[in-house]
């Protein structure tokens, strides 16, 4: 499914490119070395992020290429970050609201992307019971999202219950990574 | 020789005494050599009193010699299988060639007979085999040691690749003769497994072996169940984005949805009479409800309305009731309605996590995963006097039962062996004796044991 969209966006931005390519009034302007986006900020201090650059850059701004390319920079960033839920429950914690709370200040910012919020459980709860479970920890995390201003339209969830685990040792050290709502890039609107 | 001594023996009307039970006895039409994909009855049919186990001696087979080697590994291979399912049948105790080789046979049938009767048998099995082509045909005469009744007679014919079937079948025909219920040796059951690398269904034979694919979405596919008449499988699978219910048709291998549409449809369970499916759906605001709809997607209804979790539901096999989970008093715990939604009743009440509930085929009672002091197993509920026992005491968790089409086992699936955290799929008497793995590659989950064959 996000390979799909990953072709799909792929495509287009060949597409893209070809078109550019294929365009000769405007020829490439110089380059100059944007610092913004070459330092690497610490997490704590990017909530807002910085307005997508007009200029013509060298460094290709790592949010405007390839999806999955550019979730994973949002996530080493710190722009996005998965919540952490209780055994068995789904209700937020203050920390998962301090997250949620991010994670809103990035969509907001980036309402080009479209996202699905992902719900999973560990392994101790049954196979049936985790896949409704998981769909209402995806639920908690979109709704608190909207209740901050997210776009309602933007955001998708799936639960996979506990068929896709993170780290499959039998133990809390793993179980806890387990239980969580993960966000997913899956395209532009 | 033994061979041509057995063809002598009549396959009169005989009145046979077992246990000191009379039993009535009606006669087949002495029938011989037509070709049998079903078998063929050249003697008798018992009824009586039930006997929980009887005594059965079952020497090599004669043929042998004069079979080909690609005829007599299917012979070994039927041979194998047959006392394996009589076994495992626990209507009868074996004793096989190895038991039976301080016995100076004679080859003369009366004389044996009483040879079989010193080692406290009470009944025999001779067996013969004979090429025919490239086909196998294999004889099986059951006598009553005492008596020197003929009790049944069989003749089956078939090419190496339905050996197995061939001794499913004869196996659950000398099961009903003896013990008056209906063999499970050729049930089928199903399951899902991540040893391609992906979640596909699959199906085994009831005693694991010939465990292949039903699906290669190459995605996760999962929690199969099947229709009772055992032609259609419903599944849950992601191939196509959020979780959608599908249906497999096993004779054709065709894939048809159900209901795909929303964030989440799972854990379907096929109504009796095979028209309906049952299933846990999401409103869309993280409230699971159970809903049923016709079997091509129509007729989508709402069975439950609370904002608990309300999911993997299970049809009765009257098809008046419906069990599931439900988290509306706090924990999941199993309830039971009425197909119409009406009706809520709770079934559990011990345990902090009850979930998964499989109605045994007479309805009386349901089988689940129930968590006590911090790990699951399968319990059983009587669901007019609810009351419960545990089934299974570790080790590991064990979840997901499925009774067998008799009723007198449940298969599920646990992380029970402490050399692997890997999960596989057990199968277990109802007295929870006689526990056997029959999965080993990759992990093994939600099997699904079918009906009788049809």
């Amino acid at each position: 499914m996000n390979r799909k969209w990953m072709v799909t966006v792929w495509i287009g931005v060949l597409g893209v490119s070809v078109l550019m390519l294929g365009c000769p009034k405007k020829k490439p302007a110089p380059a100059p070395v944007d610092t913004e986006t070459t330092t690497v900020a610490p997490a704590e201090d990017v909530a807002q992020p910085t307005a997508p650059s007009t200029q013509e850059d060298k460094t290709p701004d790592p949010l405007a290429g390839d999806i999955v390319e550019a979730m994973e920079y949002a996530y080493q960033q710190g722009l996005l970050g998965d919540v952490y839920f209780d055994f068995d429950k789904y209700d937020l914690k203050p920390e998962s609201r301090e997250r949620l709370a991010k994670n809103v200040e990035f969509m907001k910012a980036h309402p080009e992307f479209l996202f699905t919020i992902e719900g999973h459980c560990d392994e101790r709860g049954t196979i049936d019971y985790n896949l409704a479970l998981g769909d209402r920890r995806a639920t908690a995390a979109r709704n608190y999202l909207t209740s901050l201003g997210a776009r309602m339209d933007n955001i998708k969830i799936i639960s996979f219950g506990e068929e896709r685990p993170v780290c499959s040792v039998s133990a809390e050290s793993c179980w806890w990574r387990n239980r969580r709502a993960h966000f997913v890039i899956t395209g532009r609107s | 020789m033994k061979r041509s001594t057995i063809r002598h023996i009549p396959t009169a009307v005989l009145l046979v005494l077992l246990t000191g039970a009379m039993a009535a006895v009606s006669q087949q039409p002495g029938a011989q050599e037509p070709p049998v994909p079903g078998g063929e009855d050249v003697t008798v049919v018992l009824e009586g009193r039930l006997r929980s186990q009887f005594r059965l001696a079952i020497p090599e087979f004669d043929g042998l010699a004069l079979l080909s080697p690609d005829l007599r590994r299917a012979a070994d291979e039927i041979d194998r299988t047959l006392r394996s399912d009589l076994e495992a049948s626990r209507v009868f105790r074996l004793q096989g060639p190895e038991d039976l080789s301080v016995l100076a046979l004679t080859g003369d049938l009366t004389r044996d007979f009483e040879l079989y009767r010193s080692l406290q048998n009470e009944l025999v099995l001779e067996v013969d085999v004979r090429p025919e082509g490239d086909k196998v045909v294999i004889e099986g005469r059951l006598y009553h040691l005492e008596s020197g009744d003929s009790i049944l007679g069989k003749r089956y014919r078939g090419s190496p690749a339905v050996a197995r079937r061939i001794a499913h079948t004869f196996a659950d025909e000398i099961i009903l003769a003896l013990s008056g219920r209906q063999g499970v040796a050729l049930s089928q059951i199903a399951f899902y497994s991540d040893r391609s690398g992906f979640k596909e269904i699959y199906l085994m034979d009831y005693d694991g072996a010939n465990q292949r694919p039903v699906t290669a979405h190459k995605s996760i596919s999962l929690t199969p169940d099947w229709s009772r008449a055992g032609d259609t499988i419903a599944y849950v699978s992601y191939f196509s984005g959020a979780p959608g219910i599908y249906l497999v048709d096993l004779a054709t291998g065709r894939k048809q949805p159900v209901v795909t549409e929303g964030s989440l449809n799972i854990s379907p369970s096929f109504s009796p009479d095979g028209r309906k499916i049952v299933f846990g759906r999401s409103l869309g605001s993280g409230n699971t409800e159970i809903f049923v709809a016709n079997r091509d997607g129509t007729g989508l209804q709402q069975l439950t309305h609370s904002s608990g979790i309300d999911t993997n539901p299970a049809w009765s096999p009257s098809g008046r009731e419906i069990a599931f989970t439900s988290s509306r008093a706090g924990n999941p715990n199993i309830y039971v309605m009425d197909a119409e939604g009406a009706n809520l009743r709770r079934l559990t009440f011990e345990g902090d996590y009850n979930d998964g509930a499989a109605w045994s085929p007479d309805g009386t009672r349901i089988a689940y995963a129930s968590r006590r002091s911090g790990r699951f197993d399968i319990a059983l509920t009587d669901v007019v006097t609810l009351e419960s026992r545990l089934l299974t005491s570790g080790p590991g968790s064990n979840e997901t039962p499925s009774f067998s089409p008799d009723g007198r086992q449940i298969v599920f699936a646990s992380k029970r062996r402490s050399s692997s955290t890997r999960t596989q799929v057990y199968k277990i008497e109802l007295d929870g004796s006689g526990i056997r793995q029959l999965t080993k590659e990759g992990n093994n989950f939600s099997p699904s044991w079918s009906g009788f064959p049809k």
